[in-house]
């Protein structure tokens, strides 16, 4: 059967991912915008678990788990393979979590990248290493209270722009994505899976009840409002070089931030800090999309 | 075919010859002559195969197995430093039993930043799940890689090919290069007993708890205790084709030894000459050569050493506390057998220090000489006083 | 070595490969409160007096299935043409839209949908044993019991005194509100359900021969304006029939009326009178913003060229040199008082004297005195908008007889009210009309026949408030307006919307309540465990885990959280 905004449900049920989680919707949406001739190479990170431990899958695609550092590695192998086999049509998917792409995993992605090789990358993130209890990466953003910067204000330094790090690579596309705008997360994915000549990326949000710090009912809510508050902008790279940029949210980011427990002990000027990164990120996109 | 090839070229003739279709690699001195080798094979299309330059050795193994999982035949080669940064991705590609082969060039891991033979290196990995087969000349070292790929793919482990750094590696010698359609009639396409398909989905390197781990890792050793009949079979056939075989071990003049050195690399050819000249005067000396040292080939050595009094094992390696790994697993292999020979450990060659006929006969003549087996391995040329300074 | 022999070595292979499904896990252990789906009651249809499924009219037609929303209304209303003409629309005004950009215009939404070729009847049942019933008037109460009691399996016998059928709706709406053709068609409908129209046949309150009589006569008489010189004022319900049967009256060119009274019949007649070539000038004793008239209608009025005069009180009423002499007490409008109603009293100033050359008196009516003695002498059980003397031969009291506000579609509610109890009572007695609240609407009073059928679709007594949606899924949307055809003449002034507009028009209902298969819950649910089975939606509560996503993300509040069966 069809499923809402088209194909086929590719994901089962019976999985361990938390009450609500963004990640597990990101893969369902993904997967159904994908299709059947889809593998996945999965590294350390929730989805590794998620993914099922022997001897279950909650997928109904191939899965390759691989060493942490190394999805960018094992899906260019991989495709060499499947080259060879014949099976071009097979889309390949790195699918990592922000610590596999931001950190441990941005080696092997860059030099992926640079290589063009022929698959996309997916980063799911929930801002910080969820799988191993919250502790910070390079993608939670400043004033985060996470279990490896728990005291005063935080982490003390901002999210590292991935986008702007693969734009860099000048691959030939690479956008921005949200589990609250499924119509959209899905047409970039097809997006991507049609362009076959280099490193396609995807950096998609995916709110995480467990470790942010709100009710599960709100994993969408939160992240509509992260897009809304544009801490999590909408667009489009391509070739490094054309930005299009979904529209700017009219929200300021002192609601979104209020409502999830990593951001609670936040004071008036952190919050009023943040807007201003917030604004100055968005002008730059915007002064990127004008060039 | 003969021909004068280095010892690099040699195992890079042989990957093309066994059709290899991924390679990866990241340069590392001194294996690079094999992988530039075959990335002028790709280039020039005399090997229908993709060459991936990554940009790490970790990266090169991770590729590889994910190639391998795609079903293809694959090879990298490594070294040294490049090895170790591979680590975690060599038990990877054992655990997910897959068939990657992988030239592995002994070289000194540093700091002091040494690029010459050690083979401290390659044992440091000898937990890891990989087959490793060392070889003593550029023959063996095609001889090996070819069939390192039918090993590995009748037990679904992975294999490393061992050269000397520089001695076995950069020396050229005069090989025969078997043809190509003999090859194929030795090494079948390579049909894999799994892989990742879309027709066939399934969930690969998955958790696996308390309940199961115990099972697989008991499958790993369970397909380990198969490699020497496999290695046999391996080199029967290869025989049978091409008129060559090694041995897991090869005896040369054991038979009435007083003392048996044993030993793995191209040292070993030097010590076939010392064997030959003592024993042309007269002298009982016989020779050890340990080819396959993982699995050990426990029951092989203790049958070639039947009434041998000593041996003196001289390991180019050393286990900071623990001394020589070769002697260390010797010992291990033997400790249990009622008759069993005194294991005189030597360190010798450590970072590409030359190993001379000198050198070996100072060994045989200290173990001889010695009533027992000293406790702590015996560092042969060296400056002892500044080395305890 | 051949494939052969290198299979046949067989060696341990035993590692981390999985493809057996994790929905060997029943997650669904996890929780203890689940989603399900509720299908809740729109404000839209507690509001209406008729109770009327809106958002499934709007559903229906925002899909161009036209037909199948007039259906939808003629379940619990049996003049959508008359409705979605002259009703005041409280749906309007309750709908959650409201709240968000403009609310819906369910009523051009209304009349658009009644406009479609002829449906099929409105679905009813037989009666174990079906009774005769006689109603008393074919005003829009009377005409709607005999609807839902044929549908019932009654027979019904109207008894119109008049010469044509429909009441208030053909003699006191003008044609240019409701055009006589929409009205005859929809009368023409109801008696296809099998009612039997006697006209020109008035008759009394006696049963003779009847299992129960329905009065629904109406207020036919006109009220006087109570002061001096009152004779000489027209009565203004008599200008509106004349209007509709009486040769049209020559043209007064400019000749100068003046209209008392607040009302919707004040209205119309200062549009007819204005039609007829006349100045009409409205005077009302209170302020604007109390008149009873509605206020679009007003404003239409006042667009149309009529003249308002307000917090101006009639004393006395004299001829004048060429016409006549209307005086006039200017007042002032006073606090609330506890009814709510603002009092006026008068100014000091001395009257004013209005020159006019007609006088119209609309400033309300009664009932015929005969059924005011009947409704003495008949004690009757209050229902809601009606009041029925239950008992072997029971008389039901409906329309402007009843308890219930004076307005077209409150008498329909009326008539449907009377009908379902009537039914209930001769089924089951006092326990099937108590059993009656079942049907409500909401928090009621409107009834529903669906319900009443068992047809309908059940849906909980719990209104959705606006609190209750999820605004992030609309797009705010311009309204449709009808357009508003020539104002001379007696054409319907307020046209019809185009099929597309009603059709976008209707897709900007939130459909509050109702699931309309936007699948926000199957997008968004985590653990697939929403279903989509056979065209209906459900929760797979083996997998479920409560996260709550579904009901947060419904546009439509038509989930809910709820504690699981079965569990503390």
């Amino acid at each position: 059967m069809t499923e809402p905004f088209g194909g086929i449900e590719l994901m089962h049920s019976g999985h361990v991912g938390c009450p609500g989680c963004g990640a597990t919707l990101a893969m369902k949406l993904a997967l159904r915008a994908l299709g059947e001739q889809t593998i996945l190479v999965i590294p350390a990170c929730c989805w590794a678990i998620i993914a099922g431990g022997h001897p279950e899958t909650a997928l109904k695609v191939p899965v390759l788990q691989t060493g942490f550092a190394t999805t960018a590695a094992a899906a260019s192998g991989l495709r060499a393979a499947l080259d060879f086999r014949g099976e071009r049509d097979t889309t390949v998917v790195g699918w990592a979590g922000d610590g596999g792409t931001f950190d441990i995993g941005l080696q092997a992605l860059s030099a992926a990248a640079e290589r063009g090789e022929d698959f996309i990358f997916v980063c799911y993130d929930n801002e910080a290493y969820m799988n191993t209890g919250v502790q910070r990466s390079s993608a939670t953003p400043f004033g985060t209270r996470t279990t490896t910067t728990p005291g005063g204000g935080g982490k003390r330094t901002g999210k590292k722009d991935i986008m702007a790090i693969m734009a860099a690579h000048r691959i030939p596309y690479a956008a921005t994505a949200s589990i609250a705008y499924p119509e959209d997360l899905m047409r970039k994915v097809r997006r991507a899976a049609a362009i076959r000549t280099g490193t396609r990326f995807l950096h998609v949000y995916a709110s995480c009840p467990t470790g942010w710090g709100f009710a599960p009912q709100h994993s969408v809510k939160a992240a509509r409002m992260a897009v809304e508050c544009n801490m999590f902008p909408l667009y489009e790279v391509e070739d490094g070089t054309r930005y299009t940029l979904g529209g700017r949210g009219g929200s300021p980011v002192d609601e979104y931030l209020r409502m999830q427990s990593r951001f609670r002990h936040l004071d008036a000027g952190a919050i009023a800090r943040i807007q201003d990164q917030v604004d100055a990120a968005w002008a730059r996109l915007e002064k990127q999309a004008r060039a | 075919m003969r021909q004068v090839l280095e010892g690099s070229q040699a195992v890079a003739f042989a990957v093309r010859l066994a059709r290899t279709k991924v390679i990866s690699a990241y340069p590392i001195t001194p294996q690079t002559h094999i992988v530039e080798e075959l990335a002028k094979f790709c280039a020039e299309g005399s090997l229908d195969g993709r060459f991936i330059c990554v940009e790490s050795e970790h990266s090169a193994m991770a590729a590889l197995i994910g190639a391998a999982a795609g079903g293809v035949r694959v090879f990298t080669a490594s070294s040294s430093h490049g090895l170790a940064y591979m680590h975690e991705m060599l038990h990877w590609a054992s655990g997910a039993r897959l068939p990657i082969v992988m030239a592995e060039v002994n070289r000194a891991l540093g700091p002091g930043w040494n690029l010459w033979m050690d083979q401290t290196d390659s044992l440091a990995q000898r937990d890891t799940g990989w087959i490793q087969l060392y070889c003593e000349d550029s023959q063996e070292a095609l001889d090996t890689t070819l069939q390192a790929y039918l090993l590995a793919e009748l037990v679904n482990l992975p294999v490393m090919v061992v050269l000397d750094a520089f001695f076995l590696s950069h020396t050229f010698e005069p090989v025969d290069v078997p043809g190509q359609e003999e090859v194929d009639r030795f090494l079948p396409p390579f049909a894999p007993k799994f892989r990742l398909d879309t027709a066939a989905p399934c969930n690969l390197h998955e958790m696996a708890g308390p309940p199961i781990y115990m099972e697989m890792r008991r499958s790993i050793q369970a397909a380990m205790e198969r490699v020497p009949e496999a290695f046999r079979r391996v080199e029967a056939d290869f025989a049978a084709h091409f008129g060559r075989s090694y041995g897991a071990v090869e005896a040369f003049r054991c038979e009435d030894a007083e003392v048996v050195l044993v030993m793995a690399g191209t040292m070993a050819s030097t010590c076939r000459q010392l064997v030959l000249d003592l024993r042309a005067r007269g002298e009982r000396i016989g020779l050890l050569k340990l080819k396959l040292f993982r699995p050990f080939p426990a029951q092989a050595v203790w049958e070639s050493l039947q009434g041998v009094p000593r041996i003196a094992v001289v390991d180019r390696n050393n286990s900071a506390g623990a001394g020589g790994i070769f002697a260390q697993e010797i010992r291990a292999a033997l400790c249990n057998r009622r008759e069993r020979p005194a294991v005189h450990s030597f360190i010798a060659g450590l970072g590409g220090r030359d190993i001379t006929l000198g050198t070996l006969e100072t060994i045989y003549r200290r173990a001889l000489a010695a009533a027992a087996p000293a406790p702590e391995s015996e560092w042969v040329e060296l400056d002892e006083e500044l080395a305890q300074s | 070595m051949n494939q052969e022999t290198m299979d046949a070595f067989k060696v341990p292979l035993f590692f981390s490969r999985s493809s057996v499904s994790t929905e060997s896990h029943r997650t669904g252990d996890w929780s203890f409160i689940q989603p399900s789906f509720e299908d809740r009651t729109a404000p839209c249809s507690e509001a209406c007096p008729c109770g009327t499924d809106l958002p499934r009219v709007e559903a229906l037609a925002a899909q161009g299935r036209h037909l199948e929303a007039w259906q939808a209304i003629l379940m619990e209303n049996p003049l959508p043409g008359v409705c979605g003409r002259v009703c005041f629309h409280p749906c309007e005004q309750a709908c959650n839209r409201g709240e968000f950009d403009a609310p819906v215009a369910v009523h051009a939404l209304e009349r658009f949908v009644s406009g479609q070729a002829r449906p099929d009847p409105a679905p009813g049942r037989s009666a174990a044993r079906p009774r005769r019933l006689a109603i008393l008037g074919s005003g829009p109460a009377g005409l709607a019991a005999a609807a839902f009691l044929a549908r019932l399996g009654h027979a019904c016998e109207i008894f119109e005194a008049a010469s044509e059928p429909g009441g208030l709706l053909r003699w006191g709406i003008p044609a240019y509100r409701l055009p006589a053709a929409v009205l005859a068609r929809e009368i023409e409908a109801i008696l296809a359900l099998g009612v039997k129209l006697h006209c020109g046949a008035p008759r009394d309150g006696s049963l003779a021969g009847f299992d129960a009589l329905l009065a629904a006569c109406g207020q036919g008489r006109s009220l006087g304006l109570g002061v001096p010189g009152a004779e000489l004022a027209r009565d203004g319900l008599e200008l509106l029939r004349a209007a509709r049967t009486g040769p049209a009256r020559p043209a007064a060119a400019g000749a100068r009326a003046a209209v008392i009274g607040g009302g919707n019949t004040a209205i119309d007649v200062a549009r007819t009178l204005l039609r007829q070539g006349l100045r009409p000038v409205i005077v009302y004793r209170r302020r604007r913003e109390d008149m009873p008239a509605f206020a679009p209608e007003l404003e239409r009025a006042l667009a149309e060229g009529a003249e308002l005069l307000e917090l101006h009180a009639p004393l006395a009423l004299g001829r004048g040199r060429a016409g006549l002499r209307l005086t006039l007490q200017k007042m002032r409008s006073l606090d609330p008082g506890p009814d709510g109603r603002r009092p006026v009293t008068a100014l000091p100033d001395a009257p004013v004297e209005l020159l006019v050359d007609e006088v119209y008196g609309a400033v309300g009516a009664e009932p015929d005195p005969a059924w005011l003695e009947l409704m003495a002498h008949t004690p009757a059980t209050r229902l809601a908008r009606c009041s029925i003397a239950f008992g072997p031969a029971p008389v039901a009291f409906i329309g402007d007889l009843g308890p219930a506000p004076k307005s077209v579609s409150e008498a329909i509610a009326s008539g449907k009210e009377a009908a379902l109890a009537l039914d209930a009572w001769f089924a089951g007695g006092a326990a099937a009309v108590a059993a009656l609240a079942a049907c409500r609407v909401g928090a009621g009073p409107a009834l529903s026949m669906a319900s009443y059928l068992g047809t309908g679709r059940a849906r909980s007594s719990r209104p959705v408030r606006f609190a209750e949606l999820n605004p992030a899924y609309f797009v705010p949307a311009e309204r449709a307006e009808p357009p508003v055809l020539a104002a001379a003449g007696f054409g319907e002034v307020e046209g019809g919307l185009e099929p597309a507009a009603a059709e976008r028009e209707a897709g900007r209902c939130f459909s509050c309540g109702t699931c309309n298969g936007c699948d926000n819950c199957r997008t968004f649910c985590p653990d697939v465990a929403v279903r989509l089975e056979l065209g209906a939606r459900r929760i797979d509560t083996g997998f479920c885990k409560g996260c709550g996503v579904c009901v947060e993300e419904c546009p439509r509040g038509a989930m809910a959280m709820g504690a699981e069966e079965g569990r503390p």
